[in-house]
């Protein structure tokens, strides 16, 4: 407990401040400690984050939430003193929004309408930024979160170690970074996350509608459907399915953010938004209805989630789907349909879960009608 | 390749792909009923009760079994092509209502391994993204979007008689003007009256002075093949449309429509063009057009 490389810091419009560096496991006791130093500076303007246990807290690392390839190609060619002159040196230059940036903004929109319906609620979206940055690149973060308007109060900037511990003292409900191996560690913690791709084409999404949509097997649901697809073909696989209708399938990596999504649904239910509702949620699934679909919807139902729109493709390109769905986030396990999501604009994340990881698949054409 | 040909259905981009909503598949009238006068969740929790009892038969429920029957023989002479009919569900239901359906689907077994069940949103993006060949709704607010975005559409209605349908043969009724071709025909005989509307076909015609001429040289002009052609001159359709029984009859005007459906014809209604401001010779209030309803439902 001696050195503690972390800086959580509190931000602020000008210089900021190291609040007492949170402990890994405590969060009680330093959030006390916090307290006062917060409510002595700062803007009353702005609301105040929520407590992590009460919160869906999102965390984002720095390349999702901006596009920071440049910068990421100058500390790999040229090393991290190169890069953080650099960075510094570009201080004043705000980066442009990254594959995560519509989310989170879309995050920021649901919970100005949570805040006007549920005033006093702390049961909000908070976002975290989760960086493996040195924290001299935290002013030039700062100043493009400031820039583009954001609302992201919270920052690890891990120097390097692993953000995994952190991810568990905010309690965090999703963990969004462009570096697999982060993700994969963080799944293997338990921690809904996934992988995000910078695409150069990007579909225009809604300001209005958190749109979040999920594949099935492997994301909602466990991967063993796949494993008995992947070893012993389609007609296996189907006759698993219909013997096995009335058994639930075991839960996904995904499955915890889809409920924490339902909650906050059913509080827009409560006062009369369901059809208007913010939140809006999809289930995109290769599957087949007639073949297969039962045992998913009843899993669902089980689980007592709702998912608001369902999509069984049977085996039908995912992506002119995605394209009139237009998510803010698509989350699939299979590397061969994140790519086409992405190929056509769509923001589509990967979850480096289950038996799909063993076998990349080779993208094949589609001829067009 | 893990895909067995049976089982998968074909790419949309080769497929001739037909759209249904749940209550043209199948009779929903009672659940339907529910959901208006008691609301989403009772409606809900009823599907959830009845969920073992497969619906009965709806109206385009012959149409997709001639459909799958077409293709059972497409298979046997072109077992690796994926030019066949692929059929998706369309549907405005919530996705619990599913275990419903996919009950239905498969004690008649049907092949229908595609849903979209959109939860209450509009399906014009989900039929756009399937290359959608044909849409059939019982709601002709949707079946009038599709038909805006260039999406072939027609609305149904229950039959209350059916006459018997053939097993082994798909048979599609098209009416002529407003449904293959355009209602510019159409709209010289409503605004101007029939001599107006034969002296103007003459006029674009080459050699021959009936309107039917015109007809048969545009569909020559397109390539396309019809097997059987009536030009009724005004008689009824309804006793031809029984003597033809075919799986779907399109029509543009409701007055034919509802004669076809008295002698038992399933007909769909195709909401387009002028025909849509006239009924029965009268010319209607366009704000009331929705208003025609049928007498059964």
């Amino acid at each position: 407990m001696s050195l503690d490389p972390v800086q959580v810091m509190k931000r602020q419009d000008s210089l900021p401040k190291t609040c007492p560096s949170a402990s890994n496991g405590d969060s009680k006791a330093s959030w006390d400690d916090s307290k006062d130093i917060h409510e002595n500076v700062g803007s009353t303007k702005k609301p105040k984050p929520p407590k992590p246990e009460n919160a869906v807290t999102i965390a984002v690392s720095s390349r999702v939430l901006f596009h920071t390839e440049k910068e990421q190609k100058v500390f790999e060619q040229q090393g991290i003193e190169e890069y953080l002159r650099y960075q510094v040196e570009h201080e004043n230059e705000p980066f442009a929004p990254g594959p995560a940036f519509p989310l989170v903004k879309a995050l920021e929109a649901v919970n100005n309408h949570l805040r006007e319906l549920y005033p006093e609620s702390e049961e909000l979206f908070d976002i975290v930024l989760v960086t493996y940055n040195h924290a001299n690149v935290g002013i030039r973060l700062i100043n493009t979160i400031n820039y583009h308007n954001l609302f992201i109060e919270r920052f690890c900037m891990t120097g390097g170690s692993s953000p995994t511990g952190y991810l568990k003292a905010w309690h965090t409900n999703l963990y969004l970074s462009a570096d697999t191996a982060k993700v994969q560690e963080a799944l293997s913690e338990g921690i809904a996350a996934a992988t995000m791709f910078m695409s150069e084409k990007q579909i225009e999404v809604s300001k209005t509608q958190l749109k979040v949509a999920f594949d099935g097997d492997a994301v909602l649901f466990s991967d063993e459907s796949e494993r008995i697809f992947k070893a012993h073909g389609l007609d296996k696989f189907f006759e698993h399915e219909r013997e096995n209708e009335n058994t639930l399938l075991d839960h996904g990596p995904l499955k915890g953010f889809l409920e924490v999504l339902g909650k906050l649904q059913k509080k827009f239910y409560a006062k009369g938004h369901r059809l208007d509702c913010p939140i809006r949620t999809y289930l995109v699934t290769a599957r087949s209805a007639a073949s297969s679909g039962i045992r998913a919807l009843k899993t669902l139902r089980a689980w007592g989630l709702e998912i608001d729109e369902a999509l069984f493709l049977a085996g039908a390109p995912k992506g002119p789907m995605l394209e009139k769905i237009r998510p803010h986030i698509y989350f699939d396990d299979q590397m061969f349909h994140v790519e086409g999501a992405v190929e056509m604009g769509a923001i589509a994340a990967h979850v480096p879960y289950g038996i799909a990881q063993k076998y990349p698949h080779k993208k094949s054409t589609n001829t067009g009608k | 390749n893990f895909f067995s040909h049976i089982r998968t259905p074909p790419k949309p981009s080769n497929a001739v792909t037909i759209a249904v909503s749940s209550r043209t598949l199948f009779n929903m009238v009672k659940e339907r009923k529910v959901f208006e006068e008691e609301g989403l969740e009772k409606y809900v929790a009823h599907q959830l009760e009845l969920e073992d009892q497969p619906f009965t038969p709806g109206v385009s429920f012959p149409f997709v079994k001639a459909l799958m029957n077409v293709n059972a023989r497409l298979r046997e002479l072109y077992p690796d092509s994926e030019e066949l009919f692929d059929i998706v569900l369309m549907t405005n239901n919530h996705a619990q209502v599913g275990v419903r359906l996919i009950n239905s689907i498969n004690y008649y077994d049907l092949t229908i391994e595609r849903f979209c069940m959109t939860g209450g949103e509009s399906p014009i993006g989900y039929l756009k993204a399937y290359m959608t060949n044909l849409y059939l709704s019982k709601d002709s607010m949707k079946v009038q979007e599709a038909i805006e975005e260039g999406i072939a559409a027609a609305t149904m209605f229950t039959c209350d008689s059916e006459n018997e349908l053939s097993d082994t043969q798909l048979r599609v009724a098209f009416d002529g003007d407003a449904v293959l071709f355009s209602d510019e025909s159409e709209i010289i005989v409503k605004e101007h009256g029939l001599d107006t509307f034969f002296r103007h076909e003459k006029e674009f015609e080459n050699n021959a002075a009936s309107a039917g001429a015109r007809v048969l040289k545009t569909l020559r002009s397109w390539g396309l093949e019809v097997d059987e052609a009536l030009f009724l001159a005004g008689a009824p359709k309804g006793p031809l449309l029984q003597k033809i029984r075919p799986h779907i009859f399109f029509d543009d005007q409701m007055f034919h429509i509802e004669g076809a459906q008295e002698l038992g014809t399933i007909a769909a209604h195709v909401p387009y063009g002028i025909g849509q401001k006239y009924h029965k010779g009268k010319r209607i209030d366009t704000n009331t057009n929705n208003e025609i309803k049928m007498s059964k439902k």
